[in-house]
């Protein structure tokens, strides 16, 4: 019997060494941390400027021998700020786990290698598997170096410090964005793997993406009125709760088409699990892990079940033999 | 001749794709110990051959035994006893000679992977580009490492598909050394060609395929024998295989 995890990890080491020696993969992962980076600097100044103002009044109020509590005591929420870190993973990361698949193809198949891997005593499925937990490791390191850069400058930057609950959420929203990005990665890597030539697989995989991470997400949003006015079209003008119900209720199918166009794409469940997680959309900030699971399990469901059930196609569909070299 | 004296054993060994039949069934015995030379033109169904034997094409009929194993019910076991080199192998860029070599021999399950791929740099002359990566290698460097992978694991069978592809003729003349040596030691080469001088000079027998049918199998000295010796191959090649008006 072949010695199955040696084979795997064999070849998911091998990918590793590669990939940590490919220019174009380090380019775009400084990239993607420069462009994250940036947006979380820009949101951590402004905290700081906050909580520095908040400090002199508390000061000055001490200074006058008054009571803390004449000034309401602001509450701080650093992770807010990850908001461009997550867009920055939606859509970038998944360009760059997406052309890392198309990579881990068309390497084999160009090099005549997956032929030679095919004549080693591993079943094909093994082959695989490696190449899906290759890229899995790959883009869990990407997003460990991304996530602890970040984490730093929050402690560092922001003036507000960061609890063990909140590195709970980040090693959370961290998971989620492993589970994501691998998706991501088997969908370049299945497409470059199973048509004949690997380029038009990477063509395919960019028209999902397209329809996947940007349009359909987009969509949903531009169809919500609630997102056309800043803090939402009731709240502006200040209908009552019973009449927002009743308005809703007119419109019940147009939401539930429109709630459907976001649902169809895992980015919209990876950016509601996050935001919820990392507590940057407002209905969600300050409440427990508990409650916000609570919420939004359907989401985590989705996010593994699309990973996962990716894999497993992956790994049921047989290697053709006419697409063992990039020539056939 | 007994199964046990055969490295290489086709009854009827087919394939189609689709409409179209690449392989003819296919009744092919090689004896261990043979350098077997397959001809050839471009299209005739060498490299469907080899796909087969090598577990790499599941066949549409009939049965291959490799080393004593059957190319659909032992694939993994079949795996252990054969090595390959394809036609233009490349091999990982990005990896040294002795980082894709190791790989190939972890890959290959041998207990002395380390010391193995030592030993084979060595036979195979490529020490000094042991460190080098292959993103620089011309295309004789690229052929030893290929062939190195091939024979890393101790393959009892090396299937080699046009080795002289592309190569200098320093580089063929390395290459006819090494396959003398390895036969020597006992290897069963199996190698699709389509020089005849390559066949001339190293084969102990020869098999002519043409539109997916094997059309001549013998040994080397027979075919002398009957045609004589510096053109027989030639002759004999433009005997058996039709030209294209026939073919067509």
């Amino acid at each position: 019997m072949p010695r199955i995890p040696s084979a795997i990890v064999t070849i998911a080491l091998k990918d590793a060494r590669v990939a940590l020696r490919d220019r174009f993969l380090l380019v775009a992962t400084l990239a993607l941390g420069t462009a994250a980076l940036i947006s979380l600097i820009a949101g951590t100044i402004a905290m700081r400027t906050d909580v520095a103002t908040y400090a002199l009044a508390k000061e000055q109020l001490l200074a006058l021998g008054k009571e803390l509590s004449s000034i309401a005591a602001p509450e701080f929420y650093p992770l807010k700020l990850m908001r461009g870190t997550i867009e920055q993973i939606e859509i970038m990361g998944a360009v760059i786990a997406l052309i890392a698949g198309y990579r881990a193809a068309v390497e084999e198949r160009g090099r005549q290698t997956l032929a030679l891997i095919l004549t080693r005593p591993l079943n094909n499925w093994q082959f695989l598997a490696a190449k899906i937990i290759g890229g899995a490791g790959l883009v869990g390191v990407v997003l460990v170096v991304v996530f602890s850069t970040s984490a730093l400058v929050l402690m560092i930057g922001s003036g507000a410090g960061l609890g063990i609950e909140d590195l709970l959420r980040l090693a959370l929203a961290w998971a989620g964005s492993v589970l994501y990005l691998t998706g991501i990665f088997v969908v370049g890597f299945a497409l470059s793997l199973w048509l004949k030539a690997p380029a038009s697989g990477l063509l395919y995989a960019f028209a999902l993406w397209l329809v996947v991470v940007l349009v359909a997400p987009q969509v949903g949003d531009t169809l919500d009125p609630d997102n056309q006015v800043v803090g939402g079209v009731f709240a502006q003008l200040a209908v009552p709760k019973a009449e927002q119900d009743r308005i809703k209720a007119g419109f019940a199918g147009y939401e539930t088409v429109r709630n459907g166009i976001e649902i169809s794409s895992v980015t919209k469940h990876y950016e509601r699990l996050t935001f919820a997680v990392l507590g940057i959309k407002d209905t969600y900030t300050g409440k427990t892990l508990g409650v916000i699971w609570a919420d939004k399990r359907g989401d985590a469901l989705f996010l593994l079940l699309f990973t996962l059930g990716l894999g497993g196609l992956v790994l049921l569909r047989p290697i053709q033999p006419n697409r063992l070299t990039k020539e056939n | 001749m007994s199964e046990a004296k055969l490295a290489i054993t086709t009854h009827n060994l087919s394939c189609r794709y689709g409409e179209f039949t690449a392989l003819h069934p296919l009744n092919l015995d090689i004896p261990k110990g043979e350098i077997f030379g397959f001809l050839g033109h471009n299209g005739a169904g060498k490299t469907t051959t080899i796909r087969l034997l090598t577990t790499l094409l599941e066949p549409s009929s009939g049965e291959a035994i490799v080393a004593g194993c059957d190319a659909r019910r032992n694939v993994v076991q079949l795996r252990r006893q054969i090595g390959y080199l394809p036609e233009n192998v490349r091999l990982y860029d990005a990896l040294s000679t002795r980082e894709n070599l190791r790989f190939f021999a972890s890959l290959s399950q041998i207990d002395d992977a380390r010391e193995r791929v030592e030993e084979v740099m060595d036979f195979l002359q490529i020490r000094d580009l042991a460190d080098r990566r292959l993103g620089t290698f011309s295309k004789g460097m690229r052929q030893r490492v290929g062939l190195a992978q091939a024979i890393v694991h101790r393959p009892s069978i090396l299937f080699l598909d046009e080795p002289t592809s592309g190569l200098d003729p320093m580089g063929v003349r390395m290459l006819r050394e090494v396959i003398e040596r390895l036969n020597a030691d006992g290897m069963t080469i199996f190698m699709n060609t389509h020089l005849l001088s390559e066949v001339a000079r190293s084969c102990s027998s020869i098999g002519v395929l043409s539109h997916g049918q094997l059309v001549f199998h013998d040994r080397i000295e027979a075919v002398s024998a009957r045609y004589g010796d510096e053109a027989a191959l030639e002759e004999l090649y433009l005997s058996v295989v039709p030209g294209r008006e026939d073919a067509a």
